[in-house]
């Protein structure tokens, strides 16, 4: 009795264990961790736009103290 | 490719439902003579308001967007493609030879990245911005990069952030990355990876001290554990969460694409000494003999008006530069990257230059490829040589890749054109160097069975010895 109880346990323990590695296996088709790349671009975005407005604002301030030397605009596709 | 009357669909070009690229073929069914694209409605608006702005006016100027113009409506293909329900037809120039990001080498993929920020930035400074960033939309001109994609161009809208971020990343800075900082050769995992490298995959590459390398953290590790924790809480029984983020100044979209230009020309390769990046220096001629062949395919090539001509295992490119005196446009493949590279590197400084570098194992050339096969062409399945240069291969063909002679040949043969190639006799050096370590000795690789082999397929035109009978150039005609 305890033998057919203990193999009933192995059993229902295999098969719990098979589900569990089959079914994020089928459910994984269905998820876009592309998705992410809104919140990727708002924090990336946000360093570099406090970058960018940083470097317009000392490109601006060098111009108006040293001349009219503004930032090169390199349309180069070369170093 | 889809017969549709007078012009043939490309099939590079149906995963933006918004246009559709077709090319008219040239009689003798070898080349294309106008490629023209199906616009529908909403996108011929914006073409039509795209063509007064000034940044897209500025950028074809430059060449840096593919020459574009409206055909006439009372054409026949411009008919044959409105038929077929597009709202509008504009025409491009003609690229000489499609080729992929994975037959490119690190600086054309640089600067095609390069490139592709470029014509972004200008389009946001005008309002507009690109709804997506695949090298598959640049395509080169020689060694020009040109982006082909019109219908990427859209108007922005107010606190939209730039979507094609993660593709840039996964299909140009993650490839550029890796061969910069890792040294891991980028161009068969972008063969097999078609729509790029994932930050997930990447992030697999990076460890050490390369955590710690420019726009490693923010670019591959910042996404992938962002996608890994997505994955970890959305694969079960959960419910997908929308996700439509804060809206971005476009200051902030400028930053991203301006800081990621300066990241892509901070990523520099190292280029040692490979066997035959410095083929050049290292070649087995003499300065008489090298001058004797040189003038042998020049004579060759010279003798066929206006070739494209294939200089398949081209090294450094010395005979491509000859061919291109006299050829309209010139293809010059290998294996080696940084022969290529080098090659790439002189050809640059040259907007005017018909040479395209291509980085190719001739054993295993890019295949068909993509959705259904038909995505992405074979090398042999796009426009045909009218002379190939094979020139010191065809030992490496049989001992290196173990391809038979005749094989060899067949492919050839294919092309069903002109081929200018050079035995390399068994008692040269480089054979012997070759030969040296292997148990299989190749008793059918002889000048006998090399000129039976060419004779199944080809006439000889001329031929001629050089080193000392060591090795002997043949200027082969389909039989």
């Amino acid at each position: 009795m305890l033998n057919k109880n203990w193999l009933t346990f192995k059993l229902l323990f295999v098969y719990t264990l098979i589900l569990m590695l089959l079914k994020p296996t089928l459910a994984y088709a269905y998820v876009d961790p592309g998705s992410g790349s809104v919140l990727v671009t708002t924090i990336l975005g946000i360093i570099a736009g406090v970058i960018y407005t940083f470097r317009k604002f000392f490109y601006n301030l060098r111009a108006k103290i040293f001349g009219a030397k503004t930032p090169k605009d390199d349309r180069s596709l070369d170093d | 490719m889809t017969e549709r009357g007078k012009v043939t669909q490309i099939s590079g070009s149906f995963r933006d439902p918004t246009s559709r690229v077709y090319r008219v073929p040239s009689s003798d069914g070898r080349g294309t003579t106008r490629v023209l694209r199906g616009l529908d409605a909403e996108m011929l608006a914006y073409h039509n308001t795209l063509v007064k702005v000034p940044f897209f006016t500025r950028l074809l100027d430059e060449g840096r967007v593919v020459g574009t113009t409206s055909p006439d409506a009372t054409d026949e293909a411009v008919q044959d493609i409105l038929n077929h329900g597009w709202a509008g037809v504009i025409e491009h120039e003609v690229i000489p030879f499609i080729s992929y990001p994975y037959e490119w080498s690190f600086g054309m993929l640089r600067t095609a990245a390069l490139l592709q920020l470029r014509v972004l930035e200008d389009a946001l400074h005008d309002g507009w911005t690109m709804k997506d960033a695949t090298p598959f939309n640049i395509q080169f001109i020689g060694s020009r990069p040109v982006f082909i994609d019109l219908p990427s161009f859209v108007p922005r809208n107010e606190g939209e952030a730039w979507v094609g971020y993660r593709q840039f990343c996964s299909c140009f800075l993650i490839p550029l990355m890796l061969r910069a900082y890792r040294e891991v050769d980028h161009l068969p995992l972008m063969r097999s990876y078609i729509d790029g490298i994932l930050p997930t995959e990447a992030r697999k590459f990076f460890t050490g001290t390369a955590l710690f390398r420019r726009g490693v953290a923010s670019h591959v590790i910042l996404p992938a554990m962002v996608e890994n924790r997505i994955a970890s809480r959305e694969r079960d029984d959960a419910e997908a969460k929308t996700r439509t983020g804060k809206p971005q100044s476009r200051a902030m979209v400028l930053g991203l694409v301006q800081s990621l230009a300066r990241l892509v020309r901070s990523l520099k390769i190292k280029m040692d000494h490979t066997d035959w990046s410095d083929y050049d220096r290292t070649h087995s001629y003499s300065d008489t003999e090298h001058d004797t062949k040189k003038a042998f395919v020049e004579r060759a090539v010279a003798g066929a008006t206006s070739p494209l001509v294939w200089d398949i295992g081209c090294n450094t490119g010395t005979f491509s530069e000859i061919a291109a005196r006299h050829a309209s446009y010139v293809l010059a493949i290998d294996g080696d990257h940084n022969a290529i590279e080098k090659l790439y590197q002189r050809q640059r400084k040259s907007d005017s230059s018909m040479i395209q570098p291509m980085v190719m194992n001739l054993a295993n050339i890019s295949p068909a490829q993509g959705w259904a096969g038909i995505e992405r062409m074979a090398l042999d399945g796009r426009r045909q040589p009218d002379i190939v240069l094979a020139l010191a291969l065809v030992h490496h063909i049989r001992m290196s890749a173990n391809i038979p002679l005749d094989m060899f040949f067949d492919w050839l043969a294919e092309m069903g054109c002109e081929v200018v190639v050079e035995f390399v006799d068994r008692h040269d050096e480089m054979v012997i160097k070759l030969l040296t370590n292997k148990t299989e000795q190749y008793e059918d690789y002889n000048r006998d069975n090399f000129i039976a082999q060419a004779r199944r397929h080809f006439v000889i035109k001329q031929s001629q010895q050089l080193k000392g009978g060591k090795r002997e150039i043949f200027h082969l005609a389909p039989a």
